[in-house]
């Protein structure tokens, strides 16, 4: 009688058991699910948006290409297979309104070894600021919903680059730049942030690779004139202050040169 | 009992007295030094432990000025010839690169050489190659004796790498010799080098494993994430930014594992492409922070505790 009893009770409670997982795996299953269509209903709503633009915003498809693989020959940028964090914060730094004329605001502090340092959680970083004549008023128009969605899009669609050929001593230069950049100078490499092919490493830092070359250098131009400044730490201006304008053609000329797969999602 | 009524009387009363005068003199010299000493704020005399400091002092720190020929630029890879001798040298530089494919039964843990020597070994302040190698073979304190150049290559396959020492007339080894010789061409022995080891550390106060956490969050979370595992590839294998701590980190052998060698690597070199942002003892604070983590056991102070004790995921 008490072998029975214990067992019965050893099978409500692996019953119960079993309900419980069970109900657990259909709501997590359950909620990848909604997760997942969210992503998609935001992937087709972006999808819309950028071949057909709405109202005063113009389709995307015009500069950066059918399948987003950008323009070669007018520098326009690659934005399929791009992380859609780094997506979102570039729309969003370019849509940043700039402080009015007249209001004398305290600069953003570019050193940051000259800043005082205020130890707790209110320390304040610039959250970015990026100006093209083009881009910028176009993301002014944008909500923040638009830019998740056209985000989700790019970051979904595939990439395969189209090497574009060099002069070969150009290329070893370049090379030589990006996997060892100028050690007595203190210029890190490319490859230690942007990863080892230049495909990019989360939102922090975009690809390199398959990224037209007129866009590179008008991009190091742009953090050499102050036009572009939202970079993590102040890292990325801290690097092109030392480039040179042969160090921008030659290492521009062989991320363009670098072949690159990236897979839809 | 011998002591009279007397005596005790006389005892009692001095002592009343001494306790007296003793207690005046002690007021009397309290509000006396009192009045001499400055008004100090308490955080300024000790540093206090429950609360992170809300400022640090914020004049720079020396930061050298690179000129042209300051530091020492070595051969080009571009440039070398087809020989014998050049294949050497490129083994040696994708073992050093890539230890992950290239020595990786040799390595225990997920770093590379150039995780810590940045720049295939080239970069001043980054312990480069090229200061070390015309500087063996050196008196070490760590093994207390003269060591060649290869057994230092297997110190760091023991203890930074995690993993077990190549034989000193393995391949690797002497890949990685003749690279470093080469990277070294032209340099006299011995010749000590501008830009060899890391920074020179000079700390002003002791620093606080609670600063340390902020200035990790503020400076480093970014790239080698909260949790100090660094951060993988998610297309290939491998870490993109090396982990500081737990079981694919350097183990507590290891120079790195010694606060202040760390926090000279530091300040020379941490963030990427921004050395010398952070001051000494932010440095130290942040190597403390390093410091107090989980890591491999140190090899020397017995095996069993890395199987009984292992590392834990963070």
């Amino acid at each position: 009688m008490k072998n029975q009893k214990k067992d019965t009770a050893k099978r409500i409670v692996r019953m119960l058991g079993l309900a419980i997982l069970s109900a657990g795996i259909l709501t997590l299953s359950g909620c990848g699910k909604k997760s997942e269509a969210a992503r998609e209903v935001a992937i087709a709503e972006g999808k819309a948006l950028v071949e057909k633009g709405r109202g005063a915003v113009p389709a995307c498809v015009a500069c950066h290409g059918a399948n987003g693989e950008g323009v070669e020959a007018a520098g326009y940028p690659r934005l399929a297979g791009l992380n859609s964090g780094y997506i979102e914060k570039q729309l969003k730094d370019l849509g940043r309104k700039l402080p009015p004329a007249g209001v004398v605001i305290e600069s953003v502090a570019k050193d940051y070894s000259k800043t005082p340092r205020i130890y707790s959680d209110l320390t304040v970083f610039s959250p970015g600021l990026r100006h093209d004549e083009v881009m910028s008023s176009i993301a002014k128009k944008l909500s923040a919903s638009d830019i998740h969605n056209v985000a989700a899009y790019y970051s979904s669609l595939p990439f395969q680059a189209k090497p574009v050929a060099a002069d070969y001593e150009v290329l070893e230069r370049g090379q030589d730049l990006a996997l060892r950049g100028k050690p007595e100078y203190g210029l890190p490499a490319c490859v230690s942030c942007h990863a080892p092919d230049g495909e990019g490493f989360g939102a922090d830092f975009p690809p390199l690779a398959g990224q037209p070359a007129a866009y590179i250098v008008n991009q190091i131009n742009k953090w050499q004139s102050g036009d572009r400044d939202n970079d993590n730490l102040g890292l990325m201006r801290a690097v092109a202050d030392q480039l040179t304008d042969a160090d921008k053609l030659n290492v521009a000329a062989y991320y363009a040169n670098r072949s690159l797969t990236v897979k839809g999602k | 009992m011998s002591l009279s009524r007397m005596h005790k009387y006389l005892l009692a009363a001095g002592a009343i007295f001494g306790i007296a005068f003793g207690s005046w003199v002690i007021a009397d010299s309290d509000t006396e030094d009192g009045d001499d000493l400055p008004t100090l704020d308490s955080i300024e005399v000790r540093a206090s432990m429950q609360q992170p400091k809300l400022t640090l002092p914020n004049e720079l720190t020396v930061v050298p000025v690179v000129k042209p020929g300051e530091y020492f630029v070595p051969p080009r890879l571009e440039d070398l010839t087809e020989s014998k001798y050049a294949d050497e040298v490129r083994l040696g530089r994708n073992i050093f690169v890539h230890t992950q494919q290239y020595a990786k039964r040799y390595v225990g843990n997920g770093l590379n050489c150039s995780s810590c020597h940045l720049q295939e070994g080239r970069k001043p302040h980054a312990a480069p190659l090229w200061a070390a190698y015309p500087m063996y073979p050196m008196y070490r304190d760590k093994s207390r004796q003269v060591v060649s150049f290869q057994e230092r290559l297997q110190d760091c396959f023991r203890f930074s790498l995690n993993g077990i020492a190549p034989t000193l007339d393995s391949r690797e080894i002497e890949a990685l010799t003749v690279y470093a010789q080469w990277l070294s061409t032209g340099i006299p022995m011995g010749t000590i080098m501008s830009g060899r080891g890391f920074a020179r550390i000079d700390k002003s106060e002791d620093p606080s494993p609670f600063n340390g956490a902020i200035v990790y969050k503020n400076y480093c979370a970014s790239c080698h994430g909260d949790d100090l595992m660094g951060k993988k590839f998610t297309n290939r294998d491998g870490y993109m930014f090396p982990p500081l701590a737990g079981p694919d980190s350097y183990n507590k052998g290891a120079g790195m594992h010694k606060v202040k060698t760390c926090a000279s690597f530091v300040k020379a070199n941490m963030p990427l492409g921004k050395p010398f942002t952070l001051n000494d003892d932010e440095a130290l604070e942040v190597c403390v922070h390093m410091f107090i983590q989980d890591r491999p056991w140190d090899p020397r102070k017995g095996m069993f505790m890395s199987i009984f004790m292992p590392v834990t995921e963070g």
